[in-house]
């Protein structure tokens, strides 16, 4: 059974084209990447599955039924991460997963057995009492996942779950949505993150200007890069790197310089040999070169590829 | 649906009243309203008038019988002092006037020719008049007696007799005026009004306190539609306008003690057909505003300026021709004109066509909120 179907999806605001005729299926147990730069259309796609926007046209199923229909059905079986957090602060932590469960009709018993079970499970069951505003970032970001949990949906979308967390609250996070899938959770993630993505999901899907360009397992993905080589090249300072002589060099298609080390990335055609100008031109303008390496196409080579652009832009 | 109305309800009424804030918001402030109204438009009550008595008749019976006849009156708190005192008292303010019974006071009664007497103020007619009509008809009584005797004293003595002890005497009651009490019990649903409009904005602003916490956006991805939670907030709005009459109403019949001149039943009755009309307000504030802080630049922009149009604050009366034709316009002015009507003795029913209006009012306000909020379609800040 697909857990998501979807057919001819188009979003149109005024004569912008947000969703482009994009289809998809998500089947049962996936955790399914998707990945796009801002403004890409993934959001908008997002809104849709969830109903808060109607499409232009096409088609949604959750659980093989059509949302427009059974918007009801659908909702109940679907729980919603969003990237900026949607909880009160004026309420604790056990009142906002339990006010929250109750949207979906639990109630009584059941509600606070489902209430203590998500918060148990996203590991704040000894902060039942505590108040979102006393919360870290991370133990935040926990609650906003908790809280679209204790209904138990079949389907949960996880839009940037691990935005500007500790890497302690990260690894919760990534370890908790395996935990989800393996309970039997389908989900839908997406972050800026490609590591992340690579690490956790089953597919992915990559989606620019509204349509998904490419859609596959991480393997399936990188081997259709088989034009593409990526050049790093490590360098003592990023100060003398010309980059846009590099640009010039035939074969180059992009020139990346790293935000946080000294290191250049280069994606050039595989058929071109042009190395050994890369070089030259980089110890012509003064730059000091620590290390080169050509490393396999990665999901980011691919993004890169395939859209020009990196994920963050 | 109207189980997820009522989970909704609780919810927002447990996170809205567990903020003390909200109870000084919704209750304390009205209250306060209508203790600054009563303050503002008190002294329609019944004080004693404090009056001053100098005897220079020494100890003439006719004269100290004059002094405590003015003693008996009600209302009247009597001092006797010597004139110096008077003047000084009076100068004060201490005293509202005084009463000077001049040597010769009791034989110019006997004699049937009054004189020797004078009343001072510093306070004009209004406080002198009353002591000083029971005097003159005190004293032509007694003159009366002295002209019939003549030069008897025995026969003056015998009828003067009578006349202290006779069974006809003049019984002052006081007949309450009730016309003060009316303006501050109308000025008090002024303050009221008021506060029932910032209220009902504040409570519908919580659906723009969600968006911007967006928790809203999350509430509609479940299977809560958007019409089910601002159903809940309307509710919500109007069970805390209800209590809110009602306590003002308490604090103002049975705790201030204002005579308001009408029946509870009416009162509630038009103050609920206006609770619509403030949630109806409130929404189209909040429909036509992008965040809570605009709701709040908006809110100040309407309740305000039409109360004081409306005639919330001051009498309308007072006001030039053309803000009393404004005033009809607005929902404020009809509630407040069906008060008047009621504190004059019209019933419920003759009110007909004020009810219609502020339901009108109400459901004109529903109706252009509810278009705004169909157009809204902004879901960019959730996802």
């Amino acid at each position: 059974m697909n857990v998501l179907e979807i057919r001819g999806l188009t979003k149109k605001f005024g004569n912008f084209i947000a969703v482009d005729n994009m289809s998809l299926t998500i089947g049962e147990g996936e955790i399914f990447g998707f990945l796009g730069a801002n403004g890409a259309g993934k959001s908008t796609t997002i809104n849709m599955i969830s109903s808060l926007l109607r499409p232009t046209s096409g088609e949604i199923k959750i659980l093989d039924k059509d949302i427009a229909k059974m918007s009801r059905f659908a909702k109940l079986n679907l729980g919603i991460v969003p990237q900026d957090l949607a909880i009160y602060e004026d309420m604790t932590a056990y009142e906002n997963v339990s006010f929250f469960g109750g949207l979906y009709g639990l109630r009584g018993a059941e509600l606070k057995a489902r209430t203590e079970e998500a918060l148990e499970f996203v590991g704040l069951a000894d902060k039942v009492k505590g108040y979102p505003k006393n919360f870290s970032g991370g133990m935040k970001r926990r609650l906003n996942i908790a809280c679209a949990l204790a209904h138990k949906p079949k389907l949960i979308i996880m839009d940037e779950p691990t935005v500007g967390i500790d890497p302690q609250s990260r690894n919760y996070i990534l370890n908790s949505v395996r935990k989800l899938n393996e309970d039997g959770c389908t989900i839908i993630y997406t972050s800026h993150y490609m590591e992340e993505v690579e690490e956790i999901c089953s597919r992915i899907a990559i989606v620019d200007h509204g349509k998904i360009i490419a859609e596959g397992t991480k393997e399936q993905l990188t081997a259709t890069i088989t034009d593409v080589k990526d050049i790093r090249i490590e360098v003592k300072s990023l100060v003398e790197v010309a980059e846009d002589q590099l640009r010039l060099i035939p074969g180059v298609r992009t020139v990346k310089l790293d935000d946080h080390e000294p290191v250049i990335r280069i994606h050039s055609d595989a058929a071109v040999d042009n190395l050994n100008r890369i070089l030259k031109q980089l110890m012509d303008s003064g730059a000091e070169i620590r290390a080169v390496e050509e490393q396999e196409p990665n999901l980011e080579t691919v993004f890169l590829t395939l859209t020009g652009r990196n994920l963050r832009d | 649906m109207i189980k997820d109305i009522v989970w909704l309800m609780l919810s927002t009424l447990q996170r809205t009243f567990r903020k003390k804030s909200s109870w000084v918001l919704f209750f304390g402030l009205p209250v306060a309203g209508i203790l600054v109204s009563t303050l503002l438009y008190g002294g329609a009550g019944q004080p004693l008038l404090r009056v001053g008595v100098v005897n220079g008749d020494g100890s003439e019976r006719l004269a100290a019988d004059t002094v405590r006849m003015i003693g008996n009156l009600k209302e009247v708190k009597l001092v006797e002092m010597d004139a110096g005192e008077l003047r000084n008292e009076l100068a004060s303010g201490n005293l509202d006037t005084g009463i000077v019974l001049e040597r010769g006071y009791s034989e110019g009664l006997r004699s049937g020719k009054p004189g020797h007497v004078g009343i001072q103020s510093a306070k004009g007619a209004a406080v002198t008049s009353y002591i000083k009509a029971m005097l003159n008809q005190y004293m032509d009584n007694i003159s009366a007696i002295g002209r019939i005797a003549g030069s008897d004293q025995p026969k003056f003595d015998k009828l003067y007799a009578g006349f202290q002890s006779a069974n006809f005497k003049l019984v002052v009651n006081t007949v309450t005026d009730i016309s003060g009490a009316k303006r501050m019990s109308y000025q008090s649903i002024g303050f009221l009004i008021m506060f029932m409009m910032t209220s009902a904005v504040n409570l519908s602003e919580l659906i723009l306190v969600n968006r911007e916490n967006r928790t809203y956006f999350r509430i509609l991805s479940s299977p809560i539609s958007a019409r089910t939670y601002v159903l809940s907030n309307i509710f919500v709005n109007l069970c805390v306008m209800f209590a809110q009459i009602l306590v003002a109403l308490f604090f103002l019949i049975y705790v201030f003690k204002l005579n308001v001149g009408m029946a509870i039943g009416p009162m509630l009755v038009i103050l609920g057909l206006f609770s619509l009309t403030s949630v109806g307000i409130s929404l189209v504030v909040v429909a036509f505003s992008k965040n809570s802080a605009g709701a709040g630049a908006l809110q100040n922009f309407i309740v305000m300026p039409t109360c004081l149009l409306s005639g919330c604050f001051i009498p309308l009366e007072i006001m030039p021709n053309a803000v009393r034709r404004i005033a009809d316009f607005l929902p404020q002015n009809w509630v407040l004109e069906s008060f008047e009507k009621l504190q004059s003795g019209a019933s419920l029913g003759s009110l007909w066509f004020n009810m219609m209006l502020l339901f009108a009012f109400g459901l004109m306000f529903f109706l252009i909120a509810s278009y705004k909020f169909g157009r809204n379609n902004d879901t960019r800040n959730f996802v």
